[in-house]
């Protein structure tokens, strides 16, 4: 603005005395308003402060000043059925820090002080710190060295008050004095991993927690854990608790009692072991037919869980995880084999329930059997059969396990085009199949089960595409226990342990009860069929004896145990590339059996990942047997007046 | 001077009530603040923050009576040895100071720690009310508008240097507000608003020490860093935010009480208030506040010649100021500076230069009538 008064001044009033007066007081209204401004504006804050933003400062001030403590129980421990502990915690000491109660003028002293005491760099702990504090939980300890001995958990408490957020972290942690007998069931407790916590979180788990990787450790994880409590404290600025506000105490853990007897356990590993030759892996399993609960599961090799527990020995945990024999999956129930003439049990009394077979129905055995393409005329496939066995009813069928009488139960038989017997055909097989609970998980109390497989048309086709054909020779193949067939070893158990109990399918567990500290029981474990065979009990018993008959005079004859009478079946699963003959240069050997033969007690399955059933499962079985039952007549005889 | 002529009743009781009451007030705060660190008070303890805050406030008033009865014209004569005294002490304490929160602010006297910045502004509004009085006719002239902006760009510097952000502000707002009352032309001021404004960028990056940079970041954004440097503004706005209408009632502020609040009697003494007592304290507060600068505006209406016009001007933006950025930094409106709330923080040398500033307002209204219209523009020391 150009505006320039006659007498040369601007912004002056014209009269000389009053001009000074008039621009103070102008400018003293300025002042005023100043003050009411500034004031105003100081109000409006406050206002928005207090009032309308105080809710969420008032939560702030909440968090500052509480602090949640978690109060964890300790683990439960883990008893076999006789009351043999398998597990023990040992306190471990860690040096952590707060991040958030390390003063910022002190935070080199800190930093100095830990790595002096517990000698890692001081870089490294400087970075824990700073990164724990931009994270979202400054208070959760940040553990600067885990594992350190008690003596330097001495020092660092003893220089605690000069190290304010400096804490030494008192850890309880799982002990397995078994180690690799009893691992695979036990399985592990480790450290909780990025995912495990954002799904855990709201349980109440820590980022620091720790939980059971494997074993009834992961299953049994909640009863094992208890349920934590906490304490809720009010906390100073330097991070000093000042008093307990309320607390809601921890709820125990459970303590497992298992079905394995630790001493059977031991007896069937020795026995394996002596019986492993040249297999990859071994298994055997141990079940009570009348529960199933398992007396006894090995899956050699094993491994040592105090490895893989916290804290891990990272020396040896390269060695276990590079082992082709991966001594940590648990080959009873993570595997899948083809089950061989094991299977003729089930292919055996669904023919005897469908009636495509009696007791008396004869079928003979020259060697083998040919079988016409059926897309193909001018081709002849030959099943073979292991020896000419000549003519046979039923029981002989099965106890001699001959495959040609299986083929015909399965498949039929035809000549020229007619068929002269009519088997069960594989809808049927398969049927039965599943009904003994294979092709799926048996619902064992145990993590990493495989399913298996149970083959069909339709699953040849979907798997195989255009050339998934089903033919009769896969049908053949099926009824015998080979081609697409595959089961675990425990699926397998739960055939004989079915055919024993009169046609209960069992779920198999491995812990017996929960009970509290002072062995009052909180929970059993229920037995629990999964499944009741459409199987008559005459048909049933009629398998009950052919197995009989097997363990008498047939190759099932080299499990028979010296003090009871056994109902068994071999298995002997061909395996690999075959050779020009057709014969297959390798085999699984396997071995189901049951006892006593009039009152069923126990099932034991046999596998051998090289052998033959007969000769190299058998014998383990029989070993199982005696022992079990040769300690059955001391304990009893003992118990006797 | 003639002692007869004073009459008593030109003496504003309001001034020394509203102070008094702002210093209980403030005492209550420290008391609360000071309650997890030191305990109940007892008289004989002089370590004890109340009773040394209570021993100045009685030193203060005692002070501010002698003030009153001199005449405060007698400043004006003194004001030249009182300036160079003042720049060479807050030069004495750039080199020689305590360093407190990384800022050199402090000088030991007898032991007791004296904070010459805030003797500094009074000495600061003395000088430039005699300059400008004296040069009430040219004050239009550009040399000296430009010569008043040298005698405070001085004392200035010194204090940025320590570094103290805060008193640097009110050095300059003092002498902003007394130049304007003093008739300088807005031509001058804006002129010279601009050239600042475009040297911002510019200081930001040259003058401006790391410190500062990060303090004013931290204003910005003070949950960038929750647990350090922005550690305290958060805390304080949090317990002031959590006050809520009503406050969590005296000593029951878990913010203050458990010492998430670390100068809980000085810089952070409004935060205990916000918190303890609430919106309602905080506009009792103000209200004190406000009622103390309204009288000392009458003071500079009523003052009967230039010079004290300005001295009375100048101690009214000195304390409007002060209160303004220090209740600012607490509410999270400005960047961290150390300023004190005045007469409620803890702290002698701002409580006893605070009521010295009274005693000089009372000083010109006892005198209001003693000289004629005639020599309002006269300056000149009294016969």
């Amino acid at each position: 603005m150009q505006y320039s008064p006659p007498n040369g001044r601007r912004w002056r009033s014209r009269t000389e005395k009053a001009r000074p007066e008039d621009v103070t007081q102008r400018r003293f209204l300025l002042l005023k308003v100043l003050i009411v401004v500034l004031f105003g504006v100081l109000g409006l804050q406050l206002a928005r402060m207090q009032i309308v933003e105080h809710e969420d400062y008032d939560a702030r001030a909440e968090s500052n000043r509480l602090r949640t403590i978690p109060e964890l129980p300790a683990r439960g421990l883990i008893y076999d059925r006789n009351g043999e502990q398998l597990v023990e915690n040992l306190p471990i000491f860690s040096a952590a820090v707060v991040p958030a109660d390390v003063p910022d003028d002190r935070f080199f002293a800190v930093v100095a002080g830990l790595s002096e005491v517990t000698g890692v760099g001081p870089q490294q702990i400087a970075t824990d710190i700073v990164e724990a504090r931009e994270s979202d939980d400054p208070f959760t300890p940040v553990i600067v060295k885990a594992d350190i001995d008690e003596e330097t958990a001495f020092v660092l408490r003893q220089r605690q008050p000069g190290l304010p957020g400096a804490q030494v972290l008192v850890e309880s942690v799982r002990d397995y004095p078994q180690a690799d007998l009893i691992s695979h069931m036990l399985g592990f407790v480790g450290r909780i991993d990025e995912e495990e916590y954002a799904d855990l979180r709201s349980a109440g788990y820590l980022l620091n927690d720790t939980l059971g990787k494997a074993g009834v450790e992961y299953t049994y994880e909640s009863v094992l854990r208890g349920s934590a409590g906490y304490r809720q404290v009010e906390i100073d600025a330097a991070g000093e608790e000042i008093e307990t506000i309320r607390s809601v105490a921890p709820r125990a853990a459970g303590n497992l009692v298992l079905t394995i007897d630790l001493d059977l356990q031991r007896e069937v590993t020795e026995i394996l072991r002596g019986a492993q030759g040249n297999s990859l892996n071994v298994v055997a399993i141990v079940m009570d037919v009348r529960t199933g609960g398992l007396l006894a599961m090995v899956s050699l090799p094993s491994y040592d869980n105090n490895v893989l527990t916290i804290p891990v020995d990272q020396d040896a945990l390269p060695g276990l995880l590079d082992d082709p024999a991966k001594p940590m999956v648990n080959h009873a129930i993570a595997e899948v084999f083809p089950p061989g003439s094991t299977f003729k049990q089930v292919t055996g009394t669904a023919a005897l329930q469908e009636g495509v077979a009696g007791p008396d129905t004869t079928i003979t055995s020259y060697g083998s059997i040919s079988v016409e393409d059926e897309y193909n005329p001018d081709r002849t496939w030959i099943m073979r059969d292991w020896a000419a066995l000549g003519t046979m009813n039923f029981y002989r069928g099965l106890a001699m396990s001959s495959d040609v009488y299986f083929y015909y139960l399965s498949g039929g038989y035809y000549e020229n085009g007619r068929e002269l017997f009519r088997g069960l055909g594989v809808d049927r097989l398969a049927r039965y199949a599943r009904e003994y609970g294979l092709g799926a998980p048996t619902g064992i109390d145990l993590p990493g089960e495989a399913a298996g497989n149970v083959p069909d048309a339709a699953w040849k086709e979907e798997t195989f595409g255009e050339g998934g054909v089903w033919t009769l020779g896969d049908t053949y193949n099926f009824g015998i226990g080979q081609g697409f067939l595959t089961v675990t070893p425990l699926q397998l158990l739960r055939v004989a342990a079915a055919i024993a109990n009169g046609g209960d399918v069992l779920v198999p567990h491995v812990v017996s009860e929960i009970v509290d500290e002072q062995g009052n029981v909180l929970q059993a474990i229920e037995r629990e069929v999964a499944n009741k065979l459409p199987i008559s009990s005459q048909n049933l018993a009629v398998m009950r004896e052919a197995l009989r008959q097997a363990a008498e005079y047939g190759p099932a004859r080299t499990g028979a145990s010296s003090y009871v009478t056994i109902a068994a079946k071999t298995g002997t699963a061909e395996f690999g590339v075959p050779l020009a003959d057709g014969t297959y240069p390798q085999s699984h050997a396997w071995y189901t059996a049951y006892a006593p033969y009039d009152n069923p007690e126990i099932a034991v399955v046999v596998f051998l990942e090289q052998g033959v059933g007969a000769t190299n499962a058998g014998p383990v079985a029989k070993q199982i047997f005696d022992y079990y039952f040769d300690r059955q007549r001391h304990v009893e005889a003992g118990a006797l007046p | 001077m003639n002692a007869r002529m004073l009459r008593l009743r030109d003496f504003d009781p309001v001034i020394m009530l509203t102070a008094l009451a702002l210093v209980g007030l403030g005492a209550l705060l420290i008391y609360s603040g000071n309650l997890s660190r030191f305990g109940e008070p007892t008289v004989e303890d002089f370590s004890h923050p109340v009773v040394r805050q209570t021993a100045f406030a009685i030193a203060g008033v005692a002070l501010a009576l002698v003030m009153a009865r001199l005449n405060y014209r007698v400043l004006g004569t003194l004001s030249l040895a009182l300036y160079i005294a003042a720049v060479a002490v807050l030069a004495f304490v750039l080199i020689a100071g305590d360093a407190t929160y990384g800022s050199r602010r402090w000088i030991d006297i007898a032991g007791t720690p004296v904070q010459p910045s805030e003797v500094a502004k009074l000495v600061v509004i003395i000088t430039l009310a005699k300059f400008l009085s004296d040069h009430q006719d040219s004050i239009g002239n550009l040399r000296v508008f430009l010569a008043s902006l040298a005698m405070a760009a001085l004392p200035t510097a010194l204090v940025f240097a320590a570094p103290d952000l805060g008193s640097a502000v009110i050095f300059a707002a003092i002498w902003l507000g007394m130049v304007l009352v003093a008739g300088a032309r807005w031509q001058h001021v804006f002129g010279l608003l601009a050239i600042g404004l475009v040297c911002v960028p510019f200081a930001f990056v040259g003058v401006v020490t790391e410190y500062q940079r990060e303090r004013v970041a931290l204003w910005l954004d003070p949950e960038s860093d929750p647990l350090g440097a922005g550690f305290q503004s958060l805390q304080a706005q949090i317990g002031i935010g959590s006050g809520g209408l009503f406050g969590k009632g005296l000593t029951e502020g878990g913010q203050t009480q458990l010492d998430y609040l670390r100068t809980p009697s000085t810089d952070y003494v409004f935060s205990v208030l916000g918190e303890e007592l609430g919106f309602v304290g905080g506009l009792v507060l103000f209200t004190l506040f406000i009622v103390l600068l309204w009288r000392g505006l009458r003071v500079a209406e009523l003052s009967r010649d230039l010079f004290g016009r300005l001295l009375a001007t100048g101690i009214v933006i000195f304390i409007l100021l002060q209160t303004f950025i220090n209740v600012g930094v607490n509410v999270g409106l400005l960047p961290v500076t150390g300023l004190p709330l005045p007469f409620v923080s803890q702290g002698g040398s701002s409580l006893i230069t605070l009521f010295i500033c009274l005693g000089i307002l009372q000083s010109i209204l006892l005198r209001r009538r003693t000289f004629s219209h005639r020599n309002f523009y006269d300056t000149s020391a009294p016969p």
